[in-house]
């Protein structure tokens, strides 16, 4: 691309981004969370940046720096460690589930709904790329498996576990993670604690059973919906933990030894996808549109409740394959842009590792608000687990208290992730660029689709947030 | 029910407002990428013929 166009295509954004705010305040276009611009100028201020970080790549970055990525031991772990978190695991697990049946059926005041919707599906993403994968160390049916299978053992020879079957790859957690994500969307019964400690249950016995076919490693490693979610997410850490020892490396350089075996590109699709019907069905587009989706569907006799969920669960499925369609219509225009001799399938892969920012930058941008506000709830939960009235930690009477943190603040907070999401994919797509393809200039060239798709993804994000916030 | 999409015109235009970018910076890299490639055919056009074959070739 020629840089002198380039630069007179940023000079006219940026000038548009400073000019228009004027006019936006002069007509009184201040949102809710006060302001200085209206919320879709952010969509291009956005835009700018990643523009601006496209060219910084293609001028600054020529050769790869990620896909050898070296890293240091830092400290010696104790090997005792791994058996006692995973037991503290299966003890909060024990916890949630006893609390979820025997609990007051209140949501808000049982542990099990918040500490399975705040902490364990927005606070675990957080904490694993901050500290690396530290889900792994309390899974509590990795712990299970391990524990039984050492027992056993010790009786008689184990057989050894099937072999994990290549084609399976991550599909069994893709589908893991679409059925949860149906389970906090679209499932009436999400608030009853009964219902979350039966699927806590559920997935403990299929993890097992998975475990026990194919390996502890192998089913962690592909099948475990949770443990590959928390594990993609945890390749962005400057952290990793192994047996005996703690790594640091450069943050973002997990990810590209990521096997993209089959199934990986639908688990991010996924994972963007549900996220991104979040937003979407709190919007007015939806709004409008399910109840017209729902009088047809009760038209051809389904009942309003069944209307009314299959509904929700069609535009789930919609937004997840549009989300799907948008990464493979990026590659497939990266492919014919460099003619390389790879199929559109195999680049996919081979680029599947630059969602994993996307999808982390989707779930803090959709559930900051969440994980800082309802997750003030655990602090009471705690001490009084069941609701029952119980004080164990003298923290029973705390409150939440909503206003720590402003509206404004938390919009700075979720554009910003946003914005540093896709930054960190186009730095991921430009650096496997540079492996793949056959010189720099072929390099760029090929990512100018990928920077369509980030930026298609960032509006996308901001558009759902906006209209999720209005 | 609500009413039809075009008495929220001005929804729908904000909503669009988030779309605009994403076609000007596709309208850029398209007509970049035509650019590149013509000047590409053009350095291609002008690169000196390959050696004929010697006379002494079998």
């Amino acid at each position: 691309m020629s840089r002198r166009r380039l630069l007179a295509a940023l000079a006219v954004a940026v000038g548009t981004a400073v000019l228009l705010p004027q006019a936006a305040v002069a007509h009184g276009l201040v949102g809710r969370e006060d302001l200085p611009i209206p919320k879709w100028l952010f969509g291009w201020a956005a835009t700018v940046v990643l523009v601006v970080s496209f060219v910084g790549l293609a001028v600054l970055w020529p050769k790869p720096r990620l896909e050898q990525p070296s890293e240091r031991r830092v400290v010696s772990i104790p090997k005792l460690l791994d058996p006692v978190c995973g037991a503290i695991g299966v003890a909060i697990f024990g916890l949630v589930v006893y609390a979820g049946f025997a609990g007051s059926q209140v949501t808000a005041t049982n542990i099990a709904p918040t500490f399975v919707f705040v902490f364990f599906w927005v606070g675990i993403p957080v904490l694993s790329v901050i500290f690396g994968d530290v889900f792994k160390a309390f899974n509590p049916w990795r712990a299970i498996a391990r524990g039984v299978a050492a027992i056993a053992s010790r009786v008689r020879p184990l057989p050894e576990p099937m072999p994990y079957p290549a084609g399976l790859g991550r599909w069994p957690a893709a589908a893991g993670i679409l059925a949860f994500a149906w389970f906090e969307l679209v499932y009436p019964g999400r608030g009853d604690p009964s219902n979350h400690a039966v699927v806590a249950l559920a997935y403990a016995a299929v993890q097992l059973v998975g475990m026990s076919l194919y390996g502890v490693s192998a089913w962690n490693r592909n099948g475990d919906a949770f443990g590959v979610y928390f594990g993609l997410f945890a390749r962005i850490s400057p952290l990793r933990w192994e047996r005996g020892a703690l790594h640091r490396r450069m943050p973002l350089s997990g990810l590209t030894s990521l096997d993209a075996v089959p199934g990986t590109v639908a688990l991010l699709s996924t994972m963007i996808g549900t996220t991104s019907f979040d937003g979407f069905s709190n919007g007015p587009v939806w709004g409008e549109l399910a109840p017209r989706m729902t009088d047809s569907l009760r038209n051809i006799g389904f009942s309003q409740a069944t209307a009314l969920e299959l509904a929700f669960t069609i535009g789930l499925i919609v937004v997840v394959s549009l989300v799907a369609g948008l990464y493979r219509l990026g590659v497939t225009g990266m492919r014919n842009a460099s003619n390389i001799d790879l199929s559109t399938e195999q680049l996919a892969a081979r680029f599947a590792h630059t969602l994993v920012p996307i999808a982390f930058a989707y779930v803090v941008a959709h559930y900051f608000s969440l994980l800082v506000v309802q997750g003030q709830a655990l602090f009471y939960l705690v001490s009084d687990p069941l609701g029952t009235g119980a004080d164990v930690f003298g923290t029973a009477q705390t409150t939440i208290d909503y206003t720590w943190i402003s509206a404004t603040a938390i919009w700075y907070v979720q554009v910003a992730a946003l914005v540093l999401g896709h930054v960190a994919g186009l730095v991921l797509a430009h650096d496997r660029a540079l492996v793949t393809f056959k010189d720099t200039r072929a390099a760029t060239r090929s990512q100018y689709w990928m920077l369509a798709v980030m930026i298609a993804f960032t509006s996308l994000g901001l558009w759902l947030l906006s209209a999720a916030n209005s | 029910m609500s009413g039809p999409p075009i008495a929220h015109a001005g929804h729908w235009l904000v909503n669009l407002l988030y779309l605009v970018p994403l076609l000007v910076v596709i309208g850029m890299l398209a007509i970049t990428s035509m650019r590149d490639r013509r000047a590409e055919a053009a350095e291609g056009a002008g690169a000196p013929a390959p050696d004929p074959p010697s006379s002494d070739e079998p």
